[in-house]
This record gives structure tokens, C-alpha cells and sequence, in this order.
């Protein structure tokens, strides 16, 4: 059996006086994607963010056997990799440059370019990036820009890799090309914790589940298992009808 | 699913390019430095005294490049800081604050401890002491009044609040201080926005304190890098916020101070300077810094050598040609980031 490398339990997040997420446990090991999912403001990206470390909480967080808390800044970022649903840059720094940054915990103070051209170059080519390698950052479509956000995780090198709500407002496309992506880097050897928000592709592309509701965990386990009928009436307050909308699957490339 | 890389061409095209910007600036640096010598209504083949004269136009020169040096990269900081193009040393009143830490050392020199200062130390090292703590604590009030996600309306907001709240206590000083001469003329120096009495100590402390802060805040030039994606994404990436932030505005504060304690509290040029110097250079703080070190320099100078060579009866304080450019490119970014571009 596969030992986790991302262990959360009891974690408890306030705002003010109010618990936004109460009782999160997870145990998340190399080669699976675990999905957070749930309605709006059930607390996904709350839970991703204080399994980032980005978030004062209170309750057990361990990565490779490690207290997260323990971890200084530049350690815990090469252990746990975080994507953003939209990052705040706006800057015309080139897609290189933002690939790059993914590199600072390894090389805080002096930045030998070379020692980085490697992992920032296979980050790219996994993302399909290379080829917008010298583009300014804020020219880029949202589409791009999420791929360049995923590289500039994987060029951390981190084994964990958190994503905030990767697929919303992709088109179809992009969206599947991505959750291909998150199922290929898991085979690789990466931890995918994501929050995702279709149920479809909660169930098809994650291992596991975990439905969120009003901050508390309703039902974790296989992503088969945890969405069914009765977890979402209980949660959407509507009826799971399957096979009932369209569904889409990558084309074959062309002979 | 690769697509092929684009060559390292444009990146090589950049460095050369960047090279050349570089070359330029310090060769218009060097050919204004010897034209400042000669900016002036006394000419130095017209006297005896030339060559003293020219080396009174020389400290003035150096004193002008350091302080605009000094503000223009103080300006790049506090932009990466704040994640704001509008945000300069001016503008988020680091400046008056400066100005009042050195007034208050000031009073408290001549007042409280009746102008006996410690054998070996004098009023030209106490000064930008208060300078320096001052700035420290009007960037921590901004830091904390407003914070880095603000809005660009708050945070110019609090900024103008912080000035105005400086100006007014300053002149408070002044008027409480109207009768002692020797106070009264110390602090008119230190809030002229002029380096026109600019001698040999005020270089040596200008240069110092340029120098000194400068390459310690060059350094955390991958941090700002980085923070330009936010606190979060920034303190994902490994960065320890907290700390950056202390020490940027630490050597922010010492880079303020070098200006206004030698009298150069100039407005505008930690905005001008950056935002023309991100044009050329790009907007990535290894190279950023260094050219607005450089390009405030010579714009201070520049500004300098007008105000001598002006033919105006009186010269003019340097705050005046800085505000006079200011203002409109304060009011041209302004209108850029209200369009939603990037300034």
C-alpha cells in the first residue's frame, strides 16, 4: 500500500468567529487524483488553501511525514505545489519568466539560469507551452494562461500539486486536455488534489472524493461511490439523472 | 503535444538590447555630469575662484544623482510592494514622513538636548537617522492602513491622508520653532526640495546611503519578482512575505532618507523614473533596478542643471520641474490602469 504523502486531519478553518471548514481529513498518496467537490461556498477552495499552507488552521498537516508548519516557506513549496483559479499577474513578463518563478524555492538567492533550464523546459513541454515560451504574460488567452500556471507548478518539482477549480471557464477542449493531463501526472508520480465542480468529471477523472457541504465533509471515498443520488439531493438539492447530457470525450488525432 | 520551442533568439535580442539601454544611459550620464559643470551664472573661466566653484558644481551634481538615484529605485520597490504602479515614495507620503523623522531629530537636537550632541557624532548623522526611522514608519502605517490588495483608490487615499497629516505636523514644527534661527534655518534646509547648498558632507551621505541600500535592496530582486502574482501565489512559490516585506521597507526608508536628509525631497521621481525606465527595461527587477537607480540619477541631474541654467532671476527649487513632469504622467498611468492596461 502506498503511503500518503499529504495527511490533513481535523483541520479547522475560522473567519471571524465562524468555522468556514471543520473536521477535514484527507489522506492523499502519490498516483492519485483526489477531487474536492461541492457547492458554492461549501469550503473547496478553503480546504485547498489551508492544505497549502496558506491558511491559519488549526488540526494535524503532514507532507512526506513532515509537519507543514514546521516547513519553512521555500521547503513547503517544494513539496506542495499550488494553482490559483486566476493569479493576480498582470505583468508583460515573458511565459519563460513566469515558468521560472516556479524554480525560486530551489534558487532564492542567486538564480544560476542554467541549473533551471531543464525542469522549466520539461514543465513547459508537458503543459504544451514551449511554444509560447518569449509571449508576454498578459497577451496570453485564459486558456494559456492556465496552462502556464500548471507548468510553473510542475516546475517546482513538488510531488503534491493543488489546483483551485482548474477547468472553470475552459472551453470543452482545453478542459478535457487538462484532466488528462492531472491523470498523466499522476501516473507519473504526482499527488493531484483538485477542486473541481462537474460531477462528471468528478467522477470520471478522480480517484477519490471528497463532497464538501457548508464546511464539513458529507461523504469521502471512490469518486464512483461518493457521487451518487442520494449525496447529491442531500447536498445540490436536486435529482442526479445519468446518461441525460451531452458528454465529450478527446478526438483521436488525425491519420 | 510539443509544440516547437521557440528559439533563444528573442531572449538574446532582449539582453542586447537591455545592453545597449544600459550603455546609453551611462554615456548621457557622463556627458551630463560634465555639463553640469558648466551650468550656471558664474562661469569658471571668469574668476579666480573656478576651481573651487567647480567642485561646489560637482558635489551639487553628485548630490542630485545620488538622491534621484536614491528615490527612483525607492520607487521600484515600493511599486513591486504594493503591487501599484502609483505607488512611489511621494505619493504614499514616505517622503514627509522622512522629512519629519529628520525635523523632529532636528528639534530634538537643538531643543531638548540643547545642541550638545555626543563628542564625535553631529547633526548631519543624526539627522537621516530620524530620516530613515521616519520613512520606516509611514510605510508600516501604509502597509498597515491599506493593505497589499487594496484598491489603487484607498491606498492613493491613505497615502494623501499620511502626506497631508506630515505636512501639517512639520509646519507645526516650524512655527513652534519660528524664534530659534539656528532650528529655524536647519529645518527651511531640510524641506527646500533643493540641492542647490549641497557641500561635501551632504555627498558623503547621500552617496553613502544611495550605495549602501541600494544593492541590499537589489537583492530581493527575485522576490519582487515573484510578489507580482500576489501575496498567495507569492508565499506558494516559497517566498517568506513577511520577512521581504520587513527588509524591503527597511532599505526603502534608508533610500528616502538619503535624499530628504541632504534637502531633496523631491516629488514624482519614484513615479516618472520607473515607468519610464519599465518601458525600456521590462518589468523583471534584475535589470529594473539597476536602470532606474541609473535613470533617476540622471533625471535629478538633469532637472538640476535646468534649474541652474534657466534664465530666471532666481533659481528654481527642483521640486518644481519634478512636479511639473509629475503630475502628468501621475495622471497618465492613472488614466491607463482606469482603462484596465498596464502602465
Amino acid at each position: 500500500m502506498i503511503e500518503p504523502v499529504l495527511r490533513a486531519s481535523d483541520l479547522r478553518v475560522l473567519r471571524g468567529a465562524r468555522a468556514v471548514l471543520e473536521g477535514f481529513q484527507l489522506a492523499a498518496a502519490v498516483g492519485g487524483v483526489y477531487a474536492l467537490t461541492g457547492p458554492n461556498g461549501a469550503g473547496k477552495s478553503t480546504a485547498l488553501k489551508a492544505l497549502a499552507g496558506l491558511l491559519p488552521c488549526s488540526g494535524q498537516l503532514q507532507v512526506s511525514e513532515r509537519p507543514l508548519r514546521e516547513l519553512r516557506a521555500r521547503e513547503r513549496a517544494k513539496q506542495i505545489a499550488y494553482v490559483p483559479q486566476q493569479s493576480l499577474l498582470q505583468s508583460g513578463i515573458s511565459v519563460r519568466e513566469v515558468v521560472l518563478q516556479g524554480r525560486y524555492a530551489h534558487d532564492p538567492v542567486w538564480p544560476e539560469r542554467h541549473k533551471h533550464t531543464e525542469p522549466v523546459e520539461r514543465a513547459m513541454s508537458q503543459t504544451d507551452v514551449l511554444g509560447l515560451a518569449a509571449r508576454p504574460w498578459n497577451q496570453l488567452s485564459g486558456g494559456e494562461q492556465r496552462r502556464v500556471l500548471l507548468a510553473r507548478a510542475l516546475a517546482t518539482e513538488a510531488p503534491v500539486i493543488l489546483l483551485d477549480e482548474p477547468t472553470s471557464s475552459l472551453d470543452v477542449a482545453h478542459a478535457l486536455q487538462l484532466l488528462v493531463q492531472l491523470r498523466e501526472l499522476a501516473a507519473q508520480g504526482r499527488c493531484i488534489v483538485a477542486v473541481l465542480h462537474d460531477l462528471a468529471q468528478v467522477e470520471q477523472y478522480a480517484d477519490v472524493a471528497l463532497l464538501l457541504h457548508r464546511g464539513q465533509t458529507v461523504a469521502a471515498g471512490p469518486a464512483r461511490e461518493v457521487i451518487n443520488s442520494e449525496n447529491v439531493r442531500r447536498v445540490y438539492g436536486v435529482e442526479l439523472v445519468r446518461n441525460s447530457a451531452l458528454g465529450y470525450r478527446l478526438a483521436e488525432p488525425a491519420p | 503535444m510539443t509544440e516547437p520551442a521557440e528559439s533563444a533568439q528573442p531572449n538574446r535580442a532582449v539582453g542586447a538590447r537591455r545592453s545597449l539601454y544600459f550603455a546609453a544611459l551611462i554615456a548621457a550620464i557622463a556627458a551630463l555630469a560634465w555639463l553640469s559643470l558648466y551650468a550656471g551664472k558664474a562661469r569658471l573661466d571668469d574668476t579666480a575662484l573656478g576651481a573651487q566653484l567647480w567642485g561646489l558644481r560637482a558635489q551639487r551634481g553628485a548630490v542630485a544623482f545620488f538622491a534621484g538615484a536614491a528615490l527612483s529605485l525607492a520607487g521600484v520597490v515600493t511599486q513591486g510592494l504594493f503591487r501599484n504602479p502609483l505607488a512611489s515614495p511621494s505619493i504614499l507620503g514616505t517622503t514627509s514622513g522622512a522629512q519629519l523623522g529628520g525635523e523632529l531629530t532636528l528639534v530634538l537636537v537643538y531643543e531638548l538636548l540643547d545642541n550638545h550632541v555626543p563628542a564625535g557624532i553631529s547633526h548631519e548623522m543624526l539627522t537621516p537617522l530620524g530620516c530613515v526611522a521616519g520613512a520606516v514608519f509611514a510605510l508600516f502605517v501604509v502597509l498597515a492602513l491599506s493593505p497589499l490588495r487594496a484598491s489603487v483608490v484607498s491606498l492613493l487615499l491613505t497615502g494623501f491622508l499620511l502626506s497631508a497629516l506630515f505636512a501639517s505636523l512639520s509646519a507645526l514644527l516650524r512655527s513652534l520653532t519660528a524664534e530659534t534661527w539656528q532650528l529655524s534655518r536647519a529645518l527651511t534646509t531640510l524641506s527646500l526640495g533643493s540641492v542647490s547648498g549641497a557641500g561635501r558632507a551632504q555627498l558623503a551621505l547621500s552617496g553613502v546611503l544611495a550605495l549602501g541600500a541600494s544593492l541590499p535592496a537589489w537583492l530581493y530582486f527575485r522576490e519582487l519578482d515573484v510578489l507580482m502574482s500576489g501575496e498567495e501565489e507569492a508565499s506558494a512559490l516559497g517566498v517568506d512575505v513577511t520577512r521581504m516585506r520587513s527588509w524591503c521597507v527597511v532599505w526603502t526608508a534608508v533610500l528616502v532618507a538619503g535624499a530628504v536628509a541632504v534637502g531633496a525631497s523631491v516629488p514624482f521621481v519614484g513615479l516618472i523614473v520607473p515607468h519610464a525606465t519599465r518601458k525600456l527595461f521590462g518589468e523583471s527587477h534584475a535589470a529594473l533596478m539597476p536602470a532606474a537607480f541609473l535613470g533617476g540619477g540622471l533625471f535629478l541631474l538633469l532637472c538640476d542643471v535646468l534649474c541652474r541654467a534657466l534664465p530666471l532671476r532666481q533659481e528654481i527649487p527642483l521640486s518644481v520641474i519634478t512636479a511639473l513632469v509629475g503630475v502628468p504622467v501621475f495622471l497618465r498611468i492613472l488614466a491607463d490602469m482606469e482603462r484596465g492596461g498596464t502602465a
